[in-house]
């Protein structure tokens, strides 16, 4: 007992620092949220309202953008699943030496932040970039073909920047299986496909379950890809906040706004957890 | 021909010179002052016609806080307890909001630096530069210099960029927008559907490079651009034009430099203001970045005269807009912004 106090005592300052700047702020931006501006004015008016929260349910453009968010980060999730799964599998059973290498190419988006990557895709897919002039001057086409500013163009750039966060628990979660356990399924007459949807998929669900939660989150926040390759024109949840909070100077309804999105990343972390703890095998 | 303009001026230079006197004799040593503005030309102008004198004489480090306007009016009012910069450049989309919220100090029109600038333009803070709202355009896909109503031509529907918004470009096109259906900008219902009869932005643009990359690529058009940072840039771009418009005129934007208030330099925040509202440094904004001067006591070259916006005349000829109301409706335009004129 001795022990867990003297432990309890020696985390408690850690404990309280982390109260005080991180949990802090987060209070203020919900007590934010709840404030107003009076008119004419961007000083705060800190009388409690819903004002707020009212205008983001009750307003069709930022239901839509909300929607548009989700979208975004769902199809971001389901094609970084769909490449990392046997870009994780050639990583731990195939690449050998060259494993370390191939990590590192493929951790490069997430260790040079978001901008450049992002500014690199808008070379590659703008108006005068890489593929626009390919297809010039091949001459199959001769207007460029829009990919800035448009759905497509964004996801492209999110899958670029998540796409770490699904292969490296992919990886950390194949490296546990059994070496012997795909050629074991084989021997008992499971086809390629059956050993995967019956044996590497279920085992590997843990680390796809902790992929997709992070790649969805990190999408759902997402603000520098979304702002440069949207070109203004594809609302999200988090520009729509900067632009409230950086540009109209509205900092109540940009808290409102962040709020919301915390919110729904809390659900989807509950939901996470719900998940893990139903899978097979899971620590009760 | 020694006129009363000429007397006028002569004071003025005299009073701004009794003032450099006085900033001598005192020293400031061992303190900084803090502005914040943006960053390239502005601030090398800035730091060797505004700064590098205030140093010698007093003995303060200057010292500049570069970025955008819109961060910078954040910072303001997230620090408006406890205030860290002592003077900010604002545009005259900001700065009538700032001395509203009473964070930055009312132009003192005794002063002699208030006497200096043409009248009627320290709106909120002390009017710094003169530029207009104009048309730059691409020289392949729009044969002449065009009048606002062009932009308008079915041929160029989706072909035109435009600022992010809110902005000084995004409330001038609106009220350009709105003179060209025989009313203001005070009717935004006139303003925005005519806004987005353009169709949806060919680009939203945050620079000028961007814009005039795809104007020599045939991407865009046209875009509603202000008039000093263009002329300074098309040295670079032989391809893209500028046209001041004249039916309506280009829209008058100011860039202020206001005094935070209750700054931890007041003096030396004032003393700023005053090297930057210089002729000297006013004569160099106009001669190396088309920024037209503020200051009556300017005189410039034939070649700045003629793509700076200068006297009062040509002030005169400028659509003026009702800033401190467009400010106002700040959030609702912005929202309708994104929803008729983005989202279509």
């Amino acid at each position: 007992m001795l022990a867990a106090k003297s432990a309890r005592g020696l985390v408690a300052p850690a404990v309280l620092l982390t109260a005080g700047v991180f949990l802090a702020p987060f209070l203020l931006l919900l007590a934010m949220s709840l404030w107003s501006q009076p008119p004419g004015s961007l000083m705060l008016d800190v009388t409690p309202t819903g004002e707020h929260y009212r205008r983001i349910t009750t307003d069709s453009y930022y239901m839509t953008g909300l929607a548009r968010t989700i979208w975004l980060s769902l199809a971001t999730t389901a094609i970084c699943a769909a490449l990392a799964l046997p870009l994780a599998w050639w990583i731990v059973r195939r690449a050998g030496r060259f494993r370390g290498l191939v990590l590192a190419v493929v951790l490069i988006p997430m260790v040079c932040g978001a901008l450049l990557p992002t500014l690199g895709i808008v070379n590659l897919i703008g108006p005068l970039g890489v593929l626009n002039g390919t297809l010039k001057s091949l001459g199959l086409i001769d207007r460029s073909w829009k990919l800035l500013g448009t759905q497509a163009g964004i996801l492209i750039g999110l899958v670029h920047a998540f796409l770490p966060l699904m292969v490296l628990p992919l990886v950390a979660a194949m490296d546990r299986l059994p070496r012997d356990a795909e050629g074991a399924a084989m021997s008992l007459g499971a086809r390629r496909r059956a050993v995967w949807t019956r044996i590497i998929l279920p085992l590997c669900a843990p680390g796809l379950l902790a992929g997709s939660a992070l790649v969805f989150c990190a999408t759902l926040t997402a603000f520098v890809t979304p702002l440069i390759l949207g070109q203004g024109k594809i609302p999200t949840f988090a520009t729509m906040a900067y632009q409230q909070a950086s540009l109209v100077l509205d900092w109540p309804f940009a808290s409102a706004l962040a709020v919301v999105m915390l919110a729904i990343l809390a659900a989807i972390g509950a939901l996470g957890w719900a998940i893990r703890q139903a899978l097979p095998g899971a620590a009760r | 021909m020694f006129g009363t303009g000429h007397f006028i001026r002569a004071s003025l230079a005299a009073g701004a010179v009794l003032a450099a006197g006085a900033v001598a004799a005192q020293d400031f040593s061992g303190q900084t002052l803090v502005v914040g503005t943006w960053g390239g030309d502005i601030e090398r102008l800035l730091k060797e016609h505004a700064a590098a004198p205030l140093e010698a004489a007093t003995g303060a480090k200057v010292e500049f806080l570069l970025g955008g306007s819109g961060d910078r009016m954040s910072k303001i009012y997230a620090e408006r307890q406890n205030p860290t910069m002592d003077a900010t450049f604002q545009n005259i989309y900001e700065a009538p909001q700032l001395l509203a919220d009473g964070l930055v100090v009312p132009p003192d029109p005794g002063s002699d630096m208030y006497k200096s600038v043409w009248e009627g333009m320290n709106e909120g803070c002390y009017a710094m530069s003169l530029v207009g709202l104009g048309i730059a355009y691409s020289k392949d896909l729009v044969s002449e210099p065009p009048e606002w109503a062009d932009m308008w031509n079915p041929d160029y529907k989706g072909m035109i960029g435009m600022a992010p918004y809110p902005s000084s470009e995004g409330g001038g096109l609106l009220g350009v927008a709105a003179r060209l259906e025989g009313t203001d900008e005070h009717d935004a219902d006139a303003a925005f559907a005519k806004v987005a009869e353009l169709g949806a932005p060919a680009l939203v643009y945050t620079s000028l490079e961007e814009v005039f990359a795809l104007m020599e690529a045939g991407e865009v058009a046209m875009a509603p651009m202000i008039s000093g940072y263009v002329l300074a840039g098309l040295k670079e771009f032989p391809g893209i034009g500028f046209s001041f418009p004249t039916d309506p005129g280009p829209v008058l934007i100011r860039d202020m430099v206001c005094q935070v208030a209750d700054s931890p330099n007041p003096e030396l925040a004032e003393m700023f203001i005053g090297y930057a509202l210089s002729a000297e440094t006013q004569k160099a904004y106009a001669e190396e970045i088309y920024f037209g001067p503020t200051n009556s006591t300017v005189e410039l070259s034939d070649a700045a005269a003629a793509d700076t916006i200068n006297s009062p005349d040509e002030v005169a000829s400028l659509l003026q807009l009702d800033w401190s109301w467009l400010i106002e409706q700040r959030s609702d335009w912005t929202e309708r912004w994104n929803k008729e004129i983005l989202a279509q």
